[in-house]
C-alpha cells in the first residue's frame, strides 16, 4: 500500500485517559534523554531561546515597564558564563560598569554595544543565524517604545520649548 | 522560512501567522483534508507565500506548559501540495519548525513538540524530522529540535 505521508496528520487525542497515559510514558522517556544532554547542548538551546525571544519582542510595540534590553543581556550572559565578571573580562570592561548597565543605572555606551555585537557573533556561530543588528534593534526598540508611551511625562515640558516659526 | 516550487526549484519566502476567524470561510475540507472548523477554539497557524493570501498549509496545536510541550493536533498541506505532483515542497517541514520555534522560545532546553501520526506514516516523520518514538507518540526535543529549526528557519 502506498501511503501519502506529507498531506497531513490528525494527531488529536480521543480521550483524556489516552492523553494522560501517553503523557506519562513520554515524560519518562524525555527525562531519561534529558539526563544525557551535554552542557554545550543546553547552552545552545538557551541561546536559541534568547534569540527567539528577542525576535518576538521586535515584532511588536511593547509598552510596559520591563527593561527588555537589560533582561535579555542578563539571559545572554547567564546562559554562557557562571560569573558575570568573566563576561566583563572577555569584553574588556569593568565589572562595575557591566553591573550598572544590567541594572539600568547607566545607558550602554556605543562601544559596549559594538563589543556585545562581536561577542554574540562568536557565541552564536555554531548555534544558529544571529543578525549583527539584533542587540541594536532591541536597544532602540525599547527606547522608542519608552519614549512613545511616556509622552504624558515628558511632553508638557518639552513642548514649551518647541515652536515652528516658519510658515508652512 | 522558504518553500521550493517543485517544477522550477525556485524558492519563495513564506510567513506563518495565526489563523483569523475570517480565514475559516476559505478553509474547506476538500482542499485541506480535515474539518478545520472544529479547531476554531484552538491555536491555529496558516502558511502562505509572502504577498499572497492563499493558504498552503495549516497546523493547530495544544500548549501543555506543565510538560514544556506543544502537541500538534492537526496538520495539513493544501490539496495541490499533496503527493508526487505537489506544487511546493517543505510546507510540512516549515510548519513543524514554526511550532518548534514557539516551543524553544517558551521552554528553552526543556522544549518538546509531539504528534501522534498513524503507524503507516510514523516512519516518515521519524526519518525526515529525526523524531523520537515513545509508544505511539513521536516527539522532538533538544538537541534535534535545534537542528530542525536551523534547517528550515532561513531568510
Amino acid at each position: 500500500m502506498i501511503v501519502d505521508t506529507e498531506y497531513g496528520v490528525d494527531s488529536r487525542y480521543t480521550s483524556k485517559n489516552e492523553q494522560e497515559n501517553q503523557a506519562t510514558a513520554l515524560m519518562e522517556a524525555r527525562l531519561k534523554r534529558m539526563k544525557n544532554l551535554s552542557n554545550e547542548q543546553i547552552v545552545k538551546a538557551k541561546l536559541m531561546q534568547l534569540k527567539l525571544k528577542m525576535e518576538e519582542y521586535l515584532k511588536k510595540p511593547v509598552y510596559d515597564k520591563q527593561n527588555y534590553f537589560s533582561e535579555f543581556l542578563k539571559l545572554y550572559i547567564d546562559s554562557i558564563y557562571s560569573k558575570r565578571s568573566n563576561f566583563a573580562q572577555d569584553i574588556d570592561i569593568a565589572p562595575v560598569s557591566l553591573s550598572q548597565v544590567i541594572n539600568k543605572h547607566r545607558e550602554p555606551k556605543e562601544e559596549f554595544l559594538m563589543k556585545l555585537m562581536i561577542h554574540s557573533e562568536k557565541a552564536y556561530k555554531n548555534v544558529c543565524e544571529f543578525h549583527k543588528k539584533t542587540w541594536y534593534q532591541v536597544y532602540y526598540h525599547e527606547k522608542i517604545c519608552e519614549t512613545m508611551s511616556n509622552q504624558e511625562k515628558w511632553r508638557p515640558e518639552i513642548e514649551k520649548k518647541v515652536k515652528l516659526s516658519a510658515a508652512i | 522560512m522558504r518553500i521550493i516550487e517543485t517544477s522550477t526549484k525556485k524558492k519563495y519566502s513564506v510567513e506563518i501567522l495565526p489563523v483569523e476567524s475570517d480565514d475559516y470561510k476559505n478553509i474547506k475540507k476538500d482542499r485541506y483534508f480535515f474539518n478545520w472548523k472544529t479547531e476554531k477554539e484552538e491555536e491555529v497557524y496558516k502558511l502562505r507565500i509572502i504577498g499572497s493570501n492563499d493558504i498552503l498549509g495549516l497546523v493547530s496545536i495544544e500548549r501543555i506548559p506543565q510538560e514544556w510541550r506543544l502537541h500538534i493536533r492537526l496538520l495539513s498541506v493544501s490539496k495541490e501540495n499533496k503527493g508526487k505532483e505537489k506544487e511546493f515542497d517543505n510546507i510540512t517541514g516549515n510548519l513543524i519548525a514554526h511550532i518548534a520555534k514557539i516551543a524553544v522560545r517558551e521552554y528553552g532546553e526543556l522544549a518538546c513538540v509531539s504528534l501522534k501520526p498513524k503507524i503507516q506514516i510514523a516512519k516518515h516523520y521519524i526519518e525526515k524530522y529525526n523524531m523520537n518514538v515513545t509508544g505511539v507518540t513521536l516527539s522532538i526535543e533538544v538537541p534535534e529540535i535545534i537542528d530542525l529549526i536551523n534547517k528550515y528557519d532561513k531568510d
